[in-house]
């Protein structure tokens, strides 16, 4: 799965070129018909997109709905002008939501950013392990192994969520961001597992075996030639692990208490009950809470989508 | 060329992460198994054994039943809607040209989002008197179908739904975008040149095609609408009346509000079960694509 995929021509683009590109000897051969022809695709090729668009324009009133309302001071909104554009691009939402005295999520953010980087990391480190072994190595019900691992992708948090609280009580963790970089480093093992596997499997061996006869010991091979070429695996993961992390709610809403080891989706969500009619410091809320996200969808959007599609497809 | 390698080598990699992963993720799985047959209240260690009394009960309780009425209401929902538009997306954004790219990526964002974001948004387009569902059914002038989506016990789920739907929409296309490009051009340019239209080119050619890829989607769609909590937490916490609750909010509910955590823990036994299901149904499934496709 990790090897790029053969790019696939797409055979709309190429036959509407040949239908309707400046292609005389195309057109003279079909007599007219190609006329015929060429008006009933584009009037198909104006429906398409007229019906993509519309559908695009429903998907997108949310999030419309959200940035301008973040921008609008409450009386602007109470005023009834809630799906207009803001008048005056006020940034006193922003303020107050952030304000340790109001909305305080500087803290909620920073918690956020101390869960999810460990969390991340740790997760992609033991998953990078777990699928050198099971990658490079044959052994005894390597086969078995795996798919023990990656089942766990499969299972509800759930089943987990009761026996996970009283573990986390038991040992002290609990209401700490410990206990939550712990469990998000432990489920993310098993999609992990699985790219860095798939990954390393196609790694070529003979890569590994000259550097046996060059008198290298696994250890090193692993660090210094193995480790090296993974960065695109790492990349993909990276951004798959940080979303997931930031955006979970069950996790930290079980295992957290305090406002000192609150996550940013708790916060949020705390925000909403405090200032129920407060839709400007909702908005403003979301939209700084969805930042680190839609730094990773706008930039990295290969990456994640490509870790999205390899999670679903193998899985 | 690989040979079998002395257990050391592999296990010197793979003993710390199968550690962590037996620890935090396999051992409470298994726990959670034992507390469903004790009444554990969620402190202390004072707890009895009691067998399948915890199954019995909840068979019984007319909660519970709810519960799967309304998580068979929406999978039923889920595993058609976003399915199709999800499909229908894919298929009209397909290929390279700039638009779709612009089109595709637009789609795709309510995949970073989180559902807790996801679920404050949509509240406000609910709201009764600005949300935006309900000025634009005034503004058709259809004044009678206005109502409180979210606090009308017969709108309450599907109002839910349809925000979750918005973003398993752009996820299912993702998949189905990934799955089109091993659909190989020659084919379904010979089914044009046979003369195929296009529908008959998507029912013969494209979707049979696809078919690894519905498959997973279905399977996601369908785990995804087992444990999702999140959405209906932060729009409904499973009310009016419990219209909206659905498994993973009843399984919630009852340990961390009541603390009936031995109680909660058989919900949480049986919605792992229908995971379960799904997965062995989802195995079969991809163990037949790959014998047609080998």
């Amino acid at each position: 799965m990790t090897e790029r995929e053969p790019p696939t021509p797409n055979p709309s683009p190429k036959m509407r070129e040949g239908l309707q590109g400046p292609n005389p000897v195309f057109a003279k051969s079909k007599r007219g018909e190609s006329d015929q022809g060429n008006w009933a695709r584009r009037l198909g090729e104006a429906l398409r997109y007229g019906a993509l668009t519309i559908v695009l324009i429903l998907f997108m009133v949310p999030v419309y709905g959200a940035i301008v309302t973040a921008f609008k001071t409450q009386a602007e909104v109470s005023a009834g002008g809630y799906w207009t554009i803001p008048r005056s691009f006020a940034s006193e939402n922003f303020a107050r939501v952030m304000d340790p005295d109001a909305g305080n999520l500087g803290l909620y953010l920073g918690n956020s950013l101390l869960l999810t980087i460990p969390a991340s990391l740790l997760s992609i480190g033991l998953g990078t392990l777990a699928g050198y072994g099971l990658g490079k190595y044959r052994f005894r019900g390597d086969g078995l192994l795996f798919v023990f691992i990656v089942a766990g992708m499969f299972l509800p948090p759930q089943i987990a969520l009761i026996p996970v609280f009283r573990l986390m009580n038991d040992i002290g963790l609990y209401d700490t961001l410990w206990a939550v970089i712990i469990i998000h480093t432990a489920f993310g093992i098993p999609i992990c597992t699985l790219v860095m596997r798939n990954f390393f499997q196609v790694v070529p061996n003979a890569l590994r075996e000259a550097a046996l006869i060059d008198g290298a010991n696994e250890y090193s091979i692993f660090l210094r030639i193995m480790l090296p070429l993974t960065l695109p695996a790492l990349a993909v993961l990276a951004t798959l692990q940080f979303t997931w992390i930031w955006n979970d709610f069950l996790w930290p809403f079980i295992l957290t208490q305090r406002a000192e080891s609150r996550t940013i989706m708790v916060g949020i969500l705390n925000l909403t009950g405090q200032y129920t009619v407060d839709w400007g410091g909702q908005a403003a809320a979301s939209l700084i809470g969805s930042l680190p996200t839609l730094f990773i969808f706008i930039f990295f959007q290969r990456y994640f989508i490509k870790g999205l599609t390899l999670g679903a497809v193998k899985g | 060329m690989l040979r079998r390698h002395p257990w050391i080598l592999p296990a010197s990699f793979l003993l710390l992460p199968l550690l962590v992963y037996f620890t935090f993720v396999i051992l409470p799985t298994l726990n959670s198994l034992y507390y469903s047959f004790t009444d554990w209240v969620g402190y202390g260690t004072d707890y009895q054994f009691i067998g399948l009394a915890n199954f019995e009960k909840i068979f019984s309780d007319r909660l519970f039943s709810n519960a799967i009425r309304n998580t068979a209401i929406w999978l039923g929902l889920a595993m058609t809607v976003p399915t199709l538009l999800g499909l229908a997306l894919a298929l009209g954004l397909q290929g390279k040209r700039t638009i779709n790219t612009v089109y595709k990526s637009l789609f795709y964002l309510p995949i970073c989002l989180s559902p807790v974001i996801i679920g404050i948004i949509w509240v406000w387009l609910y709201s009764p008197k600005l949300g935006i569902v309900n000025l634009f059914l005034r503004g058709l002038g259809l004044d009678q179908l206005a109502t409180a989506w979210l606090a009308n016990p017969n709108t309450a789920l599907f109002a839910v739904f349809i925000a979750w739907a918005w973003q398993q929409t752009g996820l299912n296309m993702v998949i189905f975008l990934a799955g089109l490009t091993s659909v190989p051009a020659p084919l379904v340019e010979a089914a044009k040149v046979d003369g195929a239209n296009t529908w008959q080119t998507l029912r013969k050619v494209i979707i049979p095609m696809l078919r690894p890829s519905t498959v997973v989607v279905l399977a996601l769609t369908a785990i995804n609408s087992l444990k999702s909590f999140e959405i209906i937490w932060v729009m409904t916490r499973g009310g009016p009346f419990n219209k909206s609750d659905t498994l993973a909010v009843f399984m919630y509910s009852e340990s961390f509000r009541k603390f009936k955590m031995g109680y909660g823990s058989s919900a949480a036994v049986i919605l792992f079960a229908m995971t379960l299901i799904i997965i062995f149904l989802y195995f079969r499934q991809t163990a037949r694509a790959d014998e047609l496709y080998d």
